[in-house]
C-alpha cells in the first residue's frame, strides 16, 4: 500500500515518478481495481504488455476489459492499484497526459465530429496552427500521407457523416496513429471492415510491431487473435483468469476461461429435415438498386445462410422481405400466399420476425424496460392485450417465462435496456420471436458485438427453431458462422445472388472465391454502389 | 490500513454519486416543492393560509391539465407549442356559442353549457388533428407545425372575437366549473384529477400508451416490432389537444369570460412544468406523476413570486431560466446514469 501513497505524492513532482531497475516492460499494472455505483468492474487485476507485443483481452461483455482499456487510456482514475509506462509510475493519468505520452486509443464508440471531414477530423484538438490560422496545406499534407502509408481507401476531404461504418473506423484508427506511438488500443477493430481491410490492418500491425509499439488488442474473433496475437488475457467478471500464449491456445479452451463454464462445441450440430418452402421471394429488385433480381426460398427446418461483403446486399435481402426496402420489381410469397405490400406488422402476423444488426438504431427502445421491450411485438394479441388495454400481469409472467429461457441477465424485467449487455440486448430482442408464433426467423448479423458465451446461446436458439420446424435466414459477416450453422448458403456479390451451395459444397475456398471480382482480390472490397 | 481507507473513500464517492443521482432524478423535486412553500411563507406570512393553499392547489389544476397534454407531444419525441394559443381559441369559441345559445333563449343555460363545452372539445379535437396529420403523415418537423399552428390559433381566437374578451357568461358556468365543490374537491382538482387518471390509465395500461413510449424511445425499432406510428403520433397529438381544451374550458369558467389572450405564458409554462417534472425532451421517458410535481413547482414558484411582488415580466425570466436549467439536469441525469 506504499505504493499507493508514493503515487499520491508523485503527483506534486512532474506527475511521474521513476521507478529503480525499470524494466523491459512498456506497460505494466498491479493489482488495477475499479469500482462503479454497485459493481466492482475491476478486481486487483496484473496485466502486463511488452514493447511489440500484441496483447489480447478477452472476455464476455461486462468482464471489465472495456474498464482496464481505459484506465489505460486515462478516461477514468483506477481507485486502487499501480500504473508503471514505459519505466515511469503514473499516478494521475488523463487522456490528454496519455496522448502525450503515446497512448492511443481507437475505441468502438466512435470519437469523431460526423460534419467535419475526415483531414479535420484528424487533426481535431491538435489543429497546425500559426496566429490562428490553420495550416491547412500542411495538413493536408499530413493527412494524405498517414491515409496513404496504412493503404485505406479514403478521401482525406470526405464527410465522415457520410462514411460507411468501416470508413469511419479506418479515419479513427488513422487518428490514432497521426502522432508518435507507444501504445495502441484496438477495441474490436474489425468489426465492421471487410476481408481485405482487415488484411490491411493485420499488415499495419505487424509493422508496428517490428517498431516496438505495444498493442492491447480487444477482440471476440478467435481466427484474428491466433493471427495477431502473442498473449491473451482472460477476465471474467472483473477478475483476471489467467494469460496464456495465443499461439498454443485452442478457442474452446479460451471460452472455457471467459464463461467458467464446460463448452463443448461452439457450433452446434444441427438435424436438417427441410419441410415445406415458407420464404419464396422471387425476382426481387429493390428501388434504391441495392438489390438486383435476387430470389431464394427458405423451407421449414433448415438454416439457410447468406454471405457476402459488407454492402453486398445480404442485409437488404432480408429487410426487403420483412417490408423495410421499397421494393421496384419482385414477388414474395409467405407460407404459399403472396403478399402484396410487405410491411413490418402484417409480416409479424404472417408469422415472419427480422431482427435488425443494428441493436441500438433500430432494435431496442433503450429508455424502456425490458418487459416493454419484449412485448411490443405482440400488442395486438389477445395473450397480452384485451380490447387494446395490456394485461399487465399476464404480460409480465409471460415475458419473466421468456427472459427465463432465454437465460437473460440480470433477469429483472423492470430495468431499461440501456443497462443491459451487448448480448443480453441481443437475447431482448430475440425475445420477441417467441411473443407471438413466429414460423419464420430473418437473422441480421445476430453475433455482431456479442461475447463467445451469448454467442453459443444464439446459435442454440437457432438450433431449437430449426429443429421445431421454423424457417431460419441467418444473414452474417462472420464466415464461419455461416459455414458452420447452415444448410444451404446463398452467395452475394454486388446486389445479387451468385450463387447457391448446400450440404458438403459449403466450404470457406468456395464462398470466399465467390465473395470477391472474377478480375482480382482488391476490387472487390468496394461496397455495391448503386446499380 | 491506507487500502480500507482508500476503500473508504471510494465508498463514500459511490455514495455521494448515487445520492447525487438521487437528488438529480425525482426524489429531490417534492422537497424542493416543500422548501419552496415554506420558503415564501418565511418571507410573507400570508402565503400560508388555507385560501392560498387551495389557490395554489387549483392553479396548479389547470398547469397540470395542460402539461399533461404536452407530455403526451413530448413522449412521443415531439412537441406542442400551440398549447397557449389553442387555449385562447378554445375559451373564445365555447364563450361565443354559450353566448350565442343564450341569445335566443336566455333560459336554456344548460344547453348552452353543453354546446360550448361540445364545440370547445371539438375545437381542440379538430387541431390536435391537424397537427399529428402534420408531424404523423406528412412528417413535418413538429416544431414548425405546432408553430404554425400557435399564429394560426391566435389568429382565429382574435378574429371571432374581434379582438375583445367575451364578457357576461352565465354565472353558472363559473359556479360549476370553477367555484363549486365536487364531493369536497374544488371543481378544477376534481377535474384534474380525473384528466391525470385518464392520462396514467391510458399510458400505462393501454396499448396506445405503450406505444408512445417505444414510439418515443426510438421511433425506429417501434417500426420494426410492427407498431404503426401514424395512428398513434395522430392520437397523440388529439389526446393532448383534448386536454388542452378540457383546461382551456375551467380556465374560461374561472375568469368568466372567453378571452383572445387567456394563453399567453401557458405554452411556456406546460413546457416548464413537464420538463421540471421529469419528462424527457428526448421521449420517451415521462410519468404522470412528474407532471404533478412540475405543475406544483411552477405554480408555487409563481404565486410565490406575485406575493413577494416581484414584477411579472420578472417572473418570465425566472420561469425560461429554470426551464433551461431544468433541461440540463435532464441531461445530466442520463449522464450520471
Amino acid at each position: 500500500m506504499a505504493e499507493t501513497r508514493s503515487a499520491e505524492r508523485a503527483h506534486d513532482a512532474p506527475g511521474t515518478a521513476v521507478v529503480p531497475g525499470a524494466s523491459p516492460l512498456l506497460l505494466d499494472l498491479k493489482g488495477i481495481t475499479k469500482r462503479f455505483p454497485g459493481v466492482v468492474a475491476l478486481d486487483s487485476v496484473d496485466f502486463e504488455l511488452r514493447r511489440g507485443e500484441v496483447h489480447v483481452l478477452f472476455g464476455e461483455n461486462g468482464a471489465g476489459k472495456s474498464t482496464l482499456t481505459n484506465i489505460v487510456a486515462g478516461t477514468y482514475p483506477a481507485d486502487q492499484g499501480r500504473i508503471i509506462f514505459d519505466g515511469r509510475q503514473i499516478s494521475h493519468l488523463t487522456p490528454h497526459q496519455a496522448r502525450l505520452a503515446g497512448i492511443s486509443p481507437v475505441f468502438q464508440e466512435f470519437s469523431l465530429a460526423p460534419d467535419l471531414t475526415v483531414e479535420e477530423n484528424l487533426f481535431l484538438g491538435r489543429e497546425h496552427a500559426a496566429w490562428g490560422v490553420l495550416h491547412k496545406r500542411e495538413m493536408r499534407a499530413k493527412a494524405r500521407a498517414v491515409l496513404g502509408d496504412l493503404g485505406f481507401d479514403l478521401r482525406a476531404n470526405a464527410r465522415v457523416g457520410g462514411l460507411m461504418r468501416a470508413q469511419q473506423q479506418m479515419t479513427e484508427i488513422a487518428k490514432a496513429l497521426l502522432q508518435d506511438v507507444k501504445l495502441l488500443i484496438l477495441d474490436e477493430p474489425t468489426a465492421s471492415l471487410t476481408e481485405h481491410e482487415t488484411e490491411r490492418l493485420f499488415a499495419l500491425i505487424d509493422r508496428l510491431k517490428r517498431e516496438g509499439v505495444g498493442i492491447i488488442y480487444v477482440s471476440h474473433r478467435i481466427g484474428e487473435i491466433k493471427r495477431v496475437g502473442d498473449r491473451v488475457t482472460v477476465l471474467r467478471d472483473g477478475k483476471k483468469i489467467g494469460t496464456v500464449d495465443a499461439a498454443a491456445i485452442e478457442e474452446i479452451q479460451l471460452v472455457e476461461m471467459m464463461t467458467g463454464r464446460k463448452i463443448d462445441v461452439l457450433f452446434p450440430t444441427i438435424d436438417c429435415k427441410p419441410g415445406p418452402v415458407l420464404i419464396e421471394a422471387s425476382h426481387l429488385s429493390t428501388a434504391d438498386g441495392r438489390l438486383v433480381d435476387v430470389s431464394f426460398t427458405v423451407r421449414a427446418g433448415e438454416i439457410v445462410g447468406v454471405a457476402g461483403l459488407v454492402g453486398c446486399g445480404k442485409s437488404e435481402l432480408a429487410r426487403a422481405v420483412f417490408g423495410l426496402e421499397k421494393l421496384s420489381a419482385g414477388e414474395i410469397t409467405i407460407e404459399g400466399a403472396p403478399v402484396r405490400r410487405p410491411k413490418p406488422s402484417t409480416m409479424l402476423k404472417r408469422g415472419v420476425c427480422y431482427f435488425p444488426s443494428d441493436r441500438v438504431a433500430e432494435g431496442l427502445a433503450l429508455p424502456r424496460p425490458l418487459r416493454e421491450n419484449v412485448s411490443v411485438a405482440a400488442l395486438d394479441l389477445p395473450n397480452f392485450t384485451r380490447l387494446r388495454f395490456i394485461r399487465r400481469a399476464r404480460e409480465r409472467a409471460e415475458v419473466k417465462a421468456i427472459v427465463e429461457t432465454l437465460r437473460i441477465r440480470p433477469p429483472q424485467i423492470e430495468r431499461p435496456v440501456d443497462f443491459l449487455s451487448g448480448g443480453n440486448r441481443q437475447k431482448v430482442m430475440l425475445a420477441r420471436g417467441l411473443t407471438r408464433e413466429i414460423r419464420m426467423f430473418l437473422f441480421d448479423e445476430p453475433t455482431v458485438g456479442i461475447d463467445v458465451g451469448a454467442k453459443t446461446e444464439v446459435y442454440q436458439f437457432m438450433k431449437e427453431l430449426a429443429e421445431g420446424g421454423s424457417a431460419v435466414l441467418l444473414i452474417s459477416s462472420e464466415l464461419p458462422e455461416v459455414l458452420n450453422l447452415s444448410h444451404r448458403v446463398y452467395v452475394m456479390h454486388r446486389g445479387r445472388v451468385v450463387t447457391e451451395l448446400s450440404g458438403a459444397e459449403i466450404t470457406e475456398q468456395a464462398v470466399l472465391s465467390l465473395f470477391f471480382d472474377k478480375k482480382g482480390f482488391g476490387g472487390g472490397a468496394k461496397p455495391a454502389a448503386s446499380a | 490500513m491506507t487500502l480500507r481507507t482508500m476503500g473508504g473513500a471510494a465508498a463514500r464517492r459511490g455514495i455521494v454519486r448515487l445520492g447525487l443521482a438521487f437528488m438529480v432524478s425525482y426524489g429531490a423535486l417534492p422537497i424542493i416543492i416543500a422548501l419552496m412553500y415554506l420558503g415564501f411563507g418565511l418571507v410573507e406570512p400570508r402565503f400560508h393560509s388555507g385560501d392560498n393553499a387551495i389557490n395554489i392547489l387549483k392553479q396548479a389544476s389547470y398547469l397540470a391539465i395542460l402539461a399533461t397534454g404536452q407530455m403526451l407531444a413530448l413522449l412521443t419525441r415531439g412537441f406542442d407549442l400551440s398549447i397557449g394559443q389553442m387555449t385562447s381559441m378554445v375559451s373564445v369559441a365555447s364563450a361565443l356559442v354559450m353566448m350565442g345559445v343564450l341569445a335566443r333563449n336566455p333560459d336554456a343555460v344548460v344547453l348552452a353549457i353543453l354546446a360550448a363545452c361540445a364545440v370547445g372539445l371539438a375545437a381542440g379535437l379538430a387541431t390536435g388533428a391537424v397537427n399529428g396529420l402534420c408531424v404523423a403523415v406528412f412528417r413535418i418537423n413538429p416544431f414548425v407545425v405546432t408553430l404554425g399552428m400557435q399564429g394560426i390559433a391566435m389568429g382565429f381566437a382574435t378574429t371571432i372575437s374581434d379582438g375583445f374578451p367575451v364578457f357576461n357568461l352565465p354565472i353558472e358556468f363559473t359556479e360549476v366549473f370553477s367555484r363549486s365543490s365536487w364531493l369536497g374537491i374544488p371543481a378544477p382538482v376534481a377535474v384534474c384529477i380525473i384528466v391525470l387518471a385518464v392520462a396514467y390509465i391510458v399510458l400505462n395500461h393501454s396499448v396506445l400508451g405503450r406505444s408512445w413510449y417505444i414510439l418515443g424511445g426510438n421511433p425506429r425499432a417501434a417500426h420494426i416490432a410492427g407498431l404503426s406510428s401514424r395512428v398513434h403520433l395522430v392520437s397523440a397529438y388529439v389526446m393532448c389537444s383534448l386536454f388542452v381544451a378540457v383546461g382551456a374550458l375551467l380556465l374560461t369558467a374561472r375568469t368568466g369570460s372567453g378571452e383572445p389572450n387567456l394563453g399567453g405564458g401557458l405554452m411556456l409554462q406546460s413546457i416548464a412544468a413537464a420538463v421540471i417534472g421529469g419528462v424527457s425532451l428526448r421521449g420517451g421517458e415521462g410519468r404522470v406523476i412528474h407532471v404533478v410535481y412540475g405543475a406544483l413547482f411552477v405554480t408555487i414558484l409563481s404565486i410565490g413570486m406575485n406575493f413577494v411582488r416581484i414584477d411579472g415580466y420578472i417572473q418570465q425570466i425566472v420561469l425560461g431560466v429554470v426551464v433551461v436549467a431544468a433541461v440540463y439536469l435532464d441531461l445530466l441525469r442520463t449522464r450520471i446514469r
